[in-house]
This record gives C-alpha cells, structure tokens and sequence, in this order.
C-alpha cells in the first residue's frame, strides 16, 4: 500500500467527515419554520434527492428508445407501485425487477 | 408504525438503501480492482471515505502525479453538498433536535442515509434522537463496506448475468425517486421541478458535481420564491 494513497484517503475522509460534520455542529436554529432559513433547509431534503434521482440517471440517457425502455418504463412502476403501495422498498425493487426484465427482453 | 426515536427505527429505515448500497459498492469493489487497487486498499477507502462519487476519483487521481493537497482537496470538493445535510435534519427534527453524538453520527451521512432521516423526520419528528441517526447510518455503511469487499474479490462473476446486473445498476436511480415521491408535497413541487430542471442544465454544460449541487441549492432557495404558503 503505497503512502500517497494512505494520504489522499485520510485527507479525503477527514475532510468528508468535517463537510458533514461542521456545519451540523455550528448551526443554529431560527425557531420559525417560516424564517427563510427554515424555508430553504426544509427544501434541501426534495431539492437534493431530486438532483441526486437526475445525476443518476443523465448517463442512462440516449436517443435510441431500445436503450432507455429499460430506464422509462423502470421509472414508470416505481411511480405505479409506490402510488399503489405508498411504500419505498417495494416502488424500489418493483421498479428494479422491471427494468431487469425489460432489459433482458429488449 | 409508531415513531420511536431507537436504533431499530432508524435501522428499518435506512434498510431500502442498505439493500441499494450493496451492489453500488460491488461495482465501487470491482472499479478498484480495475483500477490496480488491491482489495484491502478498496475497502479500507470505503471504511474511512464513505462518499462513492469521490472514492472513484480517488482511484482515477491517486499517482497522477498532481500534488497530494491539490488531489485531496479537489476530491473533497465532490462533497459540497453534504454541508446542508446535518443542519436540514436538525431543522427537520426541529423541537426534538440535540447535537449530542452529532460528530460521530454525522460521519455516516451519506446521500442516501440522508434520504431516509429525512424521509422518516417527515413523516414524524418523534424519530430524531442520536440513537436514531446511529440506526440510520450503519446499515448503508457496513452494505457499502461488504458491497466493496464483494466487488473487489468476486466481483467478475456477476458479468455472466447480465439482466441481473442492469436491474442491480437500477437501484439506486429508483431508490432516489421513490424518495422524492414521498417526499413530495404541495409546497415542495415546485422546488422539485426547478432543481430538475436546473441540474439538468449545470450537468450538461458543467459536469455532475456543479450540477447535483447546484440544482439543490437553486431549488431549495426557490421555496423562498414560492413561499408565503403553509410551511412543510
């Protein structure tokens, strides 16, 4: 194991760690959940999930509709199964088996 | 379900994104491999950086020849966007918040670790204690360390069975919309479609660093332009 790895990976994981950790320790509440502050921590949580949902499927993309069946129609049971079932894990693995199926099929 | 605020609660909560973290590490474990890495070196990167986009860097990264503080601090850089999510789970626990144990729960904050808090806090603010976070963040963990080891030793046997690594690679797409659907209300669609939108637009003309985090923070100030509503 060479030391420039042992480095970046402590460097990396100490820094990591302080992004998460710092600003959790310094923050301090408004105790308004109107005060704007409020407003835009409690729209982080959908704002980055939803980004997140984008920056992982923008590389699945692709102008040939055989390629991204499996992804469209995928995305479509996890939206069918979780208006059904109101549940996360069963939208995620519905959603995963029909995108394993399509995918074999196509 | 009631909401207790106990390890186990957090546990079963985080459970759809331990499940969605195995096979991420996997292809983390055989990326490594690929990449001249041995197996302890990849896990030992998942035990002490646990944020995938920028342990893959690391491996492009390491021996390029780039001075060591440059390469590290470029690569902390990826995790930006991991400095709102301590104080959006402290906001969404709001009158139940204590930062007790907060500099070592937080360590396990992930993408998706941060999800389930939050998808748990939204259904019930009873969930929050530092027991909680502690269930909620070692699940995903210890599934991305196993996903790593996994990859990294016998990761080369899953290429037989193509649909099955498809389905696997899906996962984790799926898990991040099932969450946005639940999360989702009527205040919060709005800032939906914005962060879509704008993410798409930064990813396509910068890269997908600038885009996540950027698309998250233009669309969580537009609940600021959409406000005057009923709070979430």
């Amino acid at each position: 194991m060479n030391t420039e790895f042992i480095i970046i990976t402590v460097l990396v994981g100490l820094g990591t760690w302080m992004l998460r950790y710092l600003p959790t320790r310094f923050m301090r509440g408004t105790g308004d959940p109107r005060a704007p502050l409020s407003r835009f921590l409690s729209a982080t949580g959908p704002a980055a999930i939803a980004a997140l949902y984008v920056g992982a499927v923008l590389p699945m993309l692709s102008p040939d509709l055989r390629a991204i069946a499996p992804l469209l129609l995928g995305s479509a049971a996890v939206v069918l199964f979780y208006l059904w079932r109101r549940d996360i894990s069963i939208a995620t693995v519905g959603g995963a088996i029909v995108y394993g199926i399509v995918f074999a099929v196509v | 379900m009631s909401a207790l605020p106990t390890f186990r609660s957090g546990a079963r909560a985080s459970m759809p994104i331990a499940i969605g973290y195995v096979p991420v590490g996997i292809a983390f474990g055989v990326a490594a491999i690929k990449a001249g890495f041995t197996a302890l070196e990849a896990t030992l990167l998942s035990a002490v950086v646990y944020a995938g986009a920028s342990q893959f860097l690391v491996l492009a990264l390491v021996g390029s020849g780039a001075p060591i503080l440059v390469t590290a601090l470029s690569i902390i850089a990826t995790n930006l966007r991991h400095v709102f999510y301590g104080p959006a789970i402290i906001e969404a626990a709001r009158e139940n918040a204590t930062k007790r144990h907060a500099w070592a729960w937080s360590f396990f904050l992930s993408d998706g670790a941060f999800g389930s808090a939050i998808v748990a806090l939204n259904r019930s603010r009873d969930y929050f204690s530092p027991r909680f976070m502690f269930g909620i963040g070692a699940g995903p963990y210890f599934a991305w360390l196993i996903g790593t080891a996994i990859g990294a030793v016998a990761g080369g046997a899953l290429s037989a069975y193509p649909a099955i690594d498809a389905a696997m690679g899906f996962l984790m797409p799926a898990l991040f919309l099932s969450m946005v659907l639940s999360l989702i209300n009527r205040v919060h669609i709005p800032v939906v479609i914005v962060t879509v939108c704008v993410t798409l637009v930064l990813i396509l003309v910068t890269s997908p660093t600038v885009g996540i985090l950027g698309g998250m923070v233009v669309g969580a100030c537009s609940s600021l332009a959409f406000g005057g509503r009923k709070p979430a």
